[in-house]
């Protein structure tokens, strides 16, 4: 997860989060949220969008992925597109397939496409390119996966092949991600050029002129552009805007076009009379970091966290919140995610869990540190919400609040917190445990999960859709069995669309709707 | 003048060099990395150090002041962490913004301050009654707060003036006006309080002087000893207080312009600072000591046009 300004809200626009969202190969059945589509619609004039944070950086090799990706995905096309609904369509890479147990992708680059430098697009822009997106050191860089070999055939073809299976490849190379965003030749001999000039084959280049640095960056249509019918606007606009209040103005009076709305203006929106559009994103819960019982020995007994999960009053947590966008979570995953197994979860069960916590040896409870912040979680609310529950069954929770991301990211890496309360992403459960067994935030003492780990090996090397979704499954309900996380809601991303503005649509797979897409069907547009 | 003009442009050296290391080691203090805030949650620690070398990060505080002072030296105040834009470019694009802010907020303050302090003073009664006690709310509610009520109220409700946003003087200047009303509004109401507040209290003290008495009985209109003699007597104490709150308003406009999203230097070291953009926070804090001494100089010196006496030869 990287951190934009970005900052309470005063920081989050400082430090919104970008955040892996994880893909699996094919779309899963999901509740998808959408703005209709116009029977008539206007090409040209300006878009203006909003988005809480400045970007991490105008070089898509260092830039931020999920919602931040509108700084970088305007100016580069990806090999591959991910639509509204999470499905994936051709962009850059006309046909892709993977093979050879899902550790071999080979990508098929389409003809007739420029930079915006003026060198054309082929199989070997496209390798320098990744390669250089892999040694850039930017966040997202890991998302390229386990590569062994970029090789490059022809001219249009270009084969990745991995150490390890990687089914998720394809999702990982749309236009969220940096390494999937297609850098110009002459972008990547001066990569400090990208930050005041873009290179790609995007729809729009950037206009430093027309841009103020952390205020507003302006994106102007590119001429050359390879499909012009997908272009549905001259202009698009990004404006930072962190302010709750500020967003909920600027949207409601038209100023912006789209805005990312937190669910405490929500309702102000809509009542003003703009379309909202909601779609899952974190699941939050506690992560019980310490199953080895290094700092909290308690930890390490499968009873006391099975009994932790088990006391979280995820119903009251839900309406206490803003019922309208959050919903109670028993599992990892959010609804609608690959792997999400309907009806069930950890029950709310206080009986339960006191009995577990004494059959652990824990008849009294005991004292738990938990590291938290309150950016995300603003004014910790979902932290007390936990830790009242966590005092119900006697443990005794300490929380310690961190006042910026990487504060909390510093803290949470330190190995001096046995748990730590900080939102998971995903759209697959194989993604979404991956924070919970490859070390790093929410695994800072690098333990390691046998069981976890096999099934995660099977589902990355199913070869089907339908395999892959039951190993999910199955990994759902070893998670749980596990009891890594105890996990508590799942919140949704909630944005406000201008009158004028439809087909934007969101979903579990994909929420955080983009403006463009390489297929106008796909693209968001101005009614007349 | 021109004694104290240099004297205080010495001064401002001083000050400047005083600031920026507190600036320096205070932002040294403050939680987080800036290469982990670039980098990411998942950025590996050898990436993390590749780039904190890169920045200069690793180098000792000193070493890092001292290199950033050498190139203030020779005008270069370094470059943004995040978007490699040099600093200068970036205070010099956004000092418009919070220039206009601060100017007609000062105007305004200077104005309707002293304007309503004066009136009130003269006629007394009731309008003395409500500033008196309206002085006391407008120092208490936050610019913040009365910014928020005035885009619900104006900007929202009632659709006179933009919510957000601000417009360039040299594409249309009523445009800018239009967008500044609002915020200049929320930054000066406490200020128009204070002043208005101290000018009643100066000039209910020069009214009572017997030189007013002697003014009225040798017939000069009561206008006139208004306008020439209790207004320049009782501007002098209002002044010092118009200076302060100007400086004052100055942390306001901060919250202003994030409310407000005005693109000026508020919304831009507020994100420089919890970001840990160093070079844009201390060229920020650069130029907020320089206005502050600016600020400073003008009214010391409107002192001298308003009393003589306290001209420096």
């Amino acid at each position: 997860m990287s951190a934009s300004h970005r900052p309470a809200w005063q920081t989050a626009l400082v430090a919104v989060t970008t955040l892996a969202v994880a893909f699996g190969a094919t779309a899963c059945s999901s509740a998808s949220s959408s703005t209709d589509s116009a029977s008539t619609s206007s090409k040209g004039g300006t878009l203006t969008t909003q988005f809480a944070g400045v970007p991490i950086s105008l070089n898509p090799a260092l830039g931020g992925s999920g919602g931040s990706a509108i700084f970088t995905s305007l100016p580069y096309d990806s090999l591959i597109y991910q639509t509204g609904d999470g499905k994936l369509i051709p962009d850059l890479a006309t046909k892709w397939a993977l093979s050879d147990g899902n550790t071999k992708l080979t990508l098929t680059i389409r003809k007739g496409v420029t930079f915006t430098d003026g060198a054309k697009l082929d199989a070997a822009a496209v390798k320098a390119s990744i390669e250089y997106m892999m040694k850039a050191g930017g966040g997202d860089a890991r998302y390229a996966g386990p590569v062994d070999t970029i090789a490059t055939p022809d001219a249009d073809t270009v084969v990745i092949t991995y150490k390890s299976a990687y089914p998720d490849a394809p999702y990982y190379l749309s236009q969220y991600w940096s390494v999937g965003q297609i850098i110009g030749p002459k972008g990547l001999a001066d990569p400090k050029g990208l930050l005041t000039a873009s290179d790609g084959t995007g729809q729009y280049t950037y206009s430093a002129s027309d841009s103020v640095s952390g205020s507003s960056y302006t994106f102007v249509r590119n001429k050359k552009y390879f499909n012009p019918d997908a272009q549905q606007f001259d202009k698009v606009v990004v404006k930072v805007i962190g302010d709750p209040s500020a967003v909920s103005s600027a949207v409601t009076t038209g100023q912006v076009d789209f805005a990312g709305v937190s669910p405490t203006t929500a309702a102000t929106v809509k009542a003003a009379g703009l379309k909202l559009v909601a779609a899952p994103f974190f699941t939050w819960g506690l992560t019980l970091a310490d199953t080895e019982g290094t700092l909290s020995p308690a930890l390490a007994n499968a009873d006391v966290r099975q009994a932790i999960a088990l006391a979280i009053d995820r119903d009251a947590l839900a309406s206490a919140l803003s019922a309208d966008y959050t919903q109670p979570n028993g599992q990892m995953g959010a609804k609608g995610t690959d792997g999400h197994v309907a009806n069930y979860g950890f029950e709310y069960d206080v009986k339960k869990a006191k009995s577990l916590l004494a059959k652990g040896g824990y008849p009294d409870g005991f004292e738990l540190t938990v590291l938290t912040e309150n950016i995300l979680d603003s004014q910790t609310t979902i932290s007390q919400a936990i830790a009242g529950d966590l005092g119900k069954i006697g443990i005794k929770v300490n929380l310690v609040v961190k006042n910026s991301v990487p504060d909390f990211i510093q803290g949470a890496l330190s190995k001096q917190f046995p748990a730590l309360i900080w939102p998971v992403v995903g759209t697959n459960s194989a993604q979404v445990v991956t924070n919970f067994t490859q070390p790093g935030v929410t695994n800072p003492f690098g333990n390691t999960y046998e069981s976890l780990n096999s099934l995660y090996a099977a589902a990355q090397s199913s070869t089907s859709a339908s395999a892959r979704t039951a190993a999910y499954e199955k990994l759902t309900k070893a998670a749980n069995d596990a009891g890594v996380f105890a996990p508590a809601i799942s919140t949704e991303n909630v944005f406000a669309i201008g009158k004028t503005i439809t087909n934007v649509r969101a979903s579990a797979l994909n929420p955080n709707p983009l403006p463009q897409a390489p297929d106008a069907k796909y693209a968001w547009k101005r009614t007349k | 003048m021109v004694r104290l003009i240099v004297t205080r442009l010495l001064l401002s050296v001083v000050l400047i060099v005083i600031s920026s290391i507190a600036i320096f080691f205070l932002m040294s203090l403050v939680p987080g990395d800036p290469a982990r805030t670039i980098l990411g949650a998942n950025a590996t620690p050898d990436s993390i150090e590749r780039l904190r070398q890169q920045l200069g990060l690793n180098q000792p505080l000193l070493s890092q002041y001292a290199s950033w002072l050498g190139g203030v030296v020779r005008g270069d105040f370094g470059e943004s962490v995040f978007s490699g834009d040099p600093v200068v470019k970036l205070i010099l694009a956004r000092v418009p913004v919070t220039l206009s802010l601060m100017l007609l907020s000062t105007l305004v303050i200077a104005v309707l301050g002293t304007g309503l302090g004066l009136l009130s003073a003269v006629r007394g009664g009731a309008l003395g009654r409500f500033l008196d006690a309206i002085s006391l709310v407008g120092l208490a509610l936050p610019s913040y707060w009365v910014a928020i009520l005035l885009v619900a109220l104006f900007a929202v409700a009632i659709r006179i003036f933009p919510a957000t946003g601000y417009i360039q003087f040299a594409d249309n200047p009523g445009g800018w006006l239009l967008s500044l009303i609002l915020p200049v509004a929320a930054l000066s109401l406490g200020g128009v309080t204070i002043v208005a507040k101290q000018m009643r209290d100066s000039a209910m003290d020069v009214l009572a002087r017997d030189y007013i008495r002697v003014l009225r009985a040798t017939g000069v209109r009561e206008r006139s000893i208004v306008l020439k003699h209790v207004l320049r007597n009782a501007s002098l104490p209002s002044l010092t207080v118009l200076g302060l709150t100007v400086v004052g308003a100055l942390t306001g406009a901060v919250f202003v312009e994030n409310v407000f999203v005005l693109p000026g230097l508020g919304t831009m070291v507020t994100q420089a600072t919890t970001s840990h953009d160093l070079p844009v926070v201390l060229g920020v804090g650069v130029f907020f000591t320089l206005f502050v001494i600016i600020v400073n100089l003008v009214i010391d010196l409107l002192y001298g046009v308003l009393n003589p006496k306290v001209r420096v030869r």
